[in-house]
């Protein structure tokens, strides 16, 4: 937050980092579809405002705000972000989406044990004694803990064989 | 003198051993369960609503009281520690709670976190005892018109407190409003931006939003090859406030009172409107405001006095007009219920006895709150040496179970992942996403009362000036977003407000 | 500092560990009847207004009965808004296992998915009738200070001047709605109507600060309004007076004949196998005919008056015709 008055000196005043110009975009597509599907959903109706009042204003903000923000990068770029990176974004996410599409096929222990065993010893690099310990507890004990002693069913595999066994 | 000697039978009542007894148990499994995901103060006091039903009306509903205390207290533990709150009310802490987590504060976040909630549900459970009636009414002046010019204050408030970057905060804002819009339109029933998906007719749920864009996008920004580890462990000499983190929180513990005093008051408004403003009042009018979101005691200690302020204070319409002003309010009418008390007026006229024994027991659990909490600060905290990769799978650990324990279905866990990418995309545009979470939360009751109101006026927008009360509001709201923009007149110099 | 970490991981590893205790064997097996309801596993009780309303009040009184009936946790969820329709899509979209069941009123849940401007995804089959409770008749009520005395008063002053006076509803095509129309299509008394589609408790409190003229309301919601003298009911929508507001004539003597009301009962999603079903009726309808529950209903000015799952279901396909016929009057012209 700090940077944008240090770096408010002339000579980079040319360019505005591509991430800004995306993001300013999809705002605008965003406020102008929102725009478009409220005015459908009636903004006023026989019976006193209607559903798309509320949101056809907000898509009005949505674009109008990321109009003025383009007009401001262009007289006064802010500097680009420190960026991110990748390699954690990519494997927290994907492991995430794993997880999730896994849950309701192999139970909660399973895919959540194969989870935190990824995160662990793959990811974080800690010994398989500690691994195996945390990723157990995580999984198969937060399961019953859930199941048993707070009344939170956890999902169970929906593979019977998998399901006979206690998963 | 009439009240104060019905207050002290009731704390005669209450303060039985065996209910002294009850009060510590139940302070203790709500903290519990509090720090549990997937079980926030709602669910958590039906959850041991049975374990009271057997008790005498005095003692079960004390027993309520104290789970109910306890899980909210839970609940900011796991939003200072882990980034990841547990409900609505303590969702705002996270900013700054986690922050200072990673700076090594977070004893005293919690410490002082303990120490507003106690001060926030004193004060109003004083305000019950003194003034009840009058206040009472005084939450019946506001109406849908005045409700709305409440909510009005309350953006404003966060779009102006952004200073130069108020495009970025009210785009911010607007997306906020835009997700809490998802689902069957509250008032006529058409579903709105479902993209045919049945699971978003019930709208996006708010925990999992708050999960993704606050929790996993912090993790997703963290950089693998950076120096620093993810939080800074607290050694014992800071588990306590510094006399300087005790002189900062001071004020905002008392705005954060009078916040969560006056909108609990207010029948329909809900713990988490109060937190967020508050935190909104802490941007605008705190000394240090420009350290909010950097890890300042402000920003933890008058969000966490504010909804306890506010859970205390709601009692109030319950107590006096018989409305319960909020779900968990909502749980311990169904208590009162079963023991036979309808709560209303006639509470203290027909069963004065059981009325003020229930008043003092707010107090007590208040109190036990904080004997039980500060010396337990040490073991919570104790949780960040673990090493960071076991904390960061312990965290998406205690994410997933979060957000599927919300409807029981993966697809919140989907909805946590895809906020969790927004959330890292708002944070590298330099977007603040306060606003976001607080038009959240306020959306639906805006949009509500807006439409309420056009309905009273049928269709006349003048009626947010015609009525005193709004028009005030109304012109606090525009005065709050000007006064950044007057200064920006003053001389450049002047302008280059270190925070824009 | 090493040691210190395993101490600490140690310490997270024998919470979970710990907690694990209490339970045996997996209970993975997949739902059966017989086994329902599984010890343990809590039944939601969905209630689409908010918390305080009538239909919220009669739950949570059911629900200790139902615990004890049914052996497990039974936890009451509000989820309101549009008047009753989210919380309808909620218990319609839940898996038909009875583990979630809901309260259901009408008109709400029938005329919603009538209306196509409502996108409702449910229909009369997608609901399986579990027992009706209570028929709670639509009252009309204005401020304790108001000038008008009598019903005649009030709608003869509405027909002078049409939408002089705001009413409050519980949301669009509600009972209220439907009694305002019916009003409106009776006499010629015009009234605005304010939708407070969150349920009742909403509209009594705009209506207790003054924010709106008329209350329009049941019978239960203005009970104790009028013992501490913060309403005066004019006139009841039935044929009958009455038993908790004795002094208060009907529209029929009054010189208007017009009824209306809330039927409130207990339904879950269609597809429920017929064992559970069987189960979940007979603990709903010990729960509603309970001598406690009853009085306690009473004391709060709802008359029970129960129905079987059956015959709740064909009472509902019969108000389904009747308010087919009335729709066109509360809905929305463009």
């Amino acid at each position: 937050m700090t940077t944008e008055s240090l770096m408010t000196k002339p000579e980079s005043a040319a360019r505005v980092a591509p991430s800004v110009l995306t993001g300013i975009g999809a705002f605008t597509a965003v406020g102008l579809y929102v725009l478009v599907s409220s005015a459908s959903l009636g903004l006023w109706t026989s019976l006193g405002p209607g559903p798309g009042l509320f949101p056809f204003a907000m898509g009005g903000v949505l674009v109008s705000m990321s109009a003025l923000w383009l007009v401001q990068e262009l007289r006064r770029p802010s500097a680009a972000a420190e960026g991110i990176d990748r390699g954690v974004v990519i494997s927290v996410v994907v492991s995430l989406v794993v997880l999730a599409l896994l849950m309701d096929l192999l139970g909660f222990q399973l895919s959540m044990f194969l989870f935190l065993l990824y995160h662990l010893k793959l990811r974080g690099q800690r010994t398989w004694l500690s691994s195996l310990i945390i990723a157990l507890a995580g999984s198969v004990g937060a399961f019953y803990a859930f199941n048993y002693g707070l009344n939170v069913a956890l999902p169970v595999s929906a593979f019977t064989p998998l399901n006979l066994i206690g998963f | 003198m009439d009240t104060l000697n019905e207050l002290l039978g009731g704390f005669a009542a209450a303060m039985t051993w065996q209910n002294l007894i009850f009060a510590f148990l139940g302070c203790l499994l709500g903290t519990i369960i509090g720090v549990l995901p997937g079980v926030g103060p709602v669910a958590g006091v039906a959850l041991l609503i049975p374990l009271t039903l057997n008790l005498d009306p005095t003692g079960s509903i004390i027993m309520l009281c104290a789970i109910f205390y306890g899980t909210q207290y839970g609940g900011t533990i796991t939003s200072v520690l882990l980034n990841t709150p547990g409900e609505a009310s303590s969702a705002i802490t996270t900013i700054d709670g986690y922050a200072m987590t990673k700076l090594g504060r977070a004893g005293a976040a919690l410490t002082l976190a303990a120490v507003g909630s106690f001060v926030g549900g004193t004060v109003a459970t004083i305000g019950l005892v003194a003034a009840a009636k009058p206040l009472g009414e005084l939450g019946l002046l506001v109406g849908p018109p005045e409700f709305f010019a409440l909510m009005v204050v309350g953006i404003s408030l966060l779009v102006a407190l952004a200073g130069k970057s108020m495009v970025k905060a009210l785009i911010s804002g607007a997306l906020g409003l835009l997700i809490s819009m998802v689902g069957i339109d509250p008032v006529a029933g058409a579903p709105r931006f479902t993209f045919g998906m049945d699971r978003l007719l019930d709208g996006v749920s708010f925990v999992a939003v708050i999960v993704g864009v606050f929790g996993l996008s912090e993790i997703l920004s963290y950089r693998k090859n950076s120096k620093t580890p993810l939080v800074h462990a607290p050694g014992m000499r800071s588990l306590l406030p510094s006399r300087t983190e005790w002189r900062r929180s001071a004020p905002a513990m008392a705005r954060g009172t009078g916040v969560g005093f006056g909108l609990g008051l207010i029948p329909g408004m809900t713990g988490s409107v109060s937190s967020l403003l508050s935190y909104a009042a802490e941007k605008k009018f705190s000394r240090f405001r420009n350290e909010l979101g950097k890890g300042a005691v402000e920003g933890v200690a008058g969000p966490e006095t504010a909804n306890n302020a506010h859970a205390n204070a709601a009692l109030i319409p319950l107590f006096t007009l018989g409305i319960p002003a909020s779900p968990t309010i909502a749980v311990l009418m169904g208590a009162f219920l079963q023991q036979g008390l309808t709560p209303g007026p006639a509470l203290f006229t027909e069963h004065s006895d059981i009325a003020w024994a229930i008043i003092a027991s707010l107090f007590i659990g208040n109190v036990l709150l904080l004997l039980l909490n500060v010396p337990l600060v040490g073991l919570w905290t104790s949780i960040l040496r673990v090493p960071t990769p076991i904390l960061t799978a312990l965290i998406l650990l205690f994410m997933v179970i979060g957000a599927y324990t919300i409807n029981f279905d993966v697809f919140d866990v989907f909805v946590m992942i895809g906020f969790g990418l927004l959330g890292l995309a708002l944070r590298n545009l330099d977007i603040p996403l306060a606003p976001m979470v607080l038009t959240l939360v306020l959306g639906p009751l805006m949009e509500r009362s807006l439409r309420e109101s056009l309905e009273i006026s049928q269709g006349d927008f003048s009626i947010f000036t015609s009525r005193p009360i709004s028009a005030v509001l109304i012109g606090l709201g525009v005065l709050i977003i000007c006064s950044p923009l007057l200064k920006v007149r003053k001389p450049k110099a002047l302008t280059e407000d270190p925070e824009a | 500092m090493k040691t210190r970490s395993r101490i600490g991981t140690a310490l997270a590893a024998a919470t979970l560990i710990a907690l694990t205790g209490c339970g045996a064997n997996a209970g993975a097996k997949t739902a059966s009847a017989d086994d329902f309801p599984k010890k343990g596993k809590s039944i939601d009780l969905v209630v689409a207004f908010s918390s305080g309303g009538a239909v919220d009040t009669a739950a949570r009184l059911m629900q200790p009965i139902l615990e004890k009936e049914l052996g497990t946790n039974v936890e009451v969820i509000n989820k309101p808004g549009a008047g009753g329709q989210i919380g309808y899509t909620q218990l319609t979209s839940a898996k038909p296992d009875g583990y979630t069941i809901g309260a259901t009123g009408s008109p709400s849940v029938v005329v919603s998915p009538l209306d196509p401007a409502r996108g409702a995804k449910y229909t009369r089959d997608t609901f399986q009738p579990l027992g009706r409770q209570v028929i709670d008749p639509t009252v009309i009520a204005v401020q304790p200070d108001s000038p008008y005395k009598t019903l005649k008063d009030l709608l003869d002053a509405a027909k002078a001047n049409p939408k002089s006076m705001t009413a409050s509803t519980t949301g669009l095509q509600t009972g209220e709605h439907f009694a305002l129309a019916q009003i409106q299509e009776g006499t010629g008394a015009e009234f605005a109507p304010v939708h407070f589609s969150e349920g009742a408790s909403q509209a009594t409190t705009a209506f207790l600060g003054k924010h709106v003229d008329i209350l329009v309301a049941n019978v239960s919601d203005v009970t104790d309004l009028t013992k501490q003298g913060k309403a005066r009911v004019l006139g009841v929508m039935t044929s009958e007076r009455a038993p908790s507001l004795p002094e208060v004539p009907t529209f029929k003597e009054s010189g208007y004949d017009l009824e209306a009301g809330t039927a409130r009962g207990y339904s879950a999603p269609a597809g429920l196998p017929e064992a559970v079903t069987k189960k979940l009726e007979a603990a709903i309808q010990k729960a509603i005919e309970d001598p406690t529950v009853k009085e306690k209903m009473s004391a709060l000015g709802l008359q029970t008056s129960y129905l079987s799952g059956d015959d709740y279901k064909q009472f509902w396909a019969g108000q389904e015709e009747d308010f087919k016929k009335v729709l066109p009057l509360v809905q929305k012209k463009d």
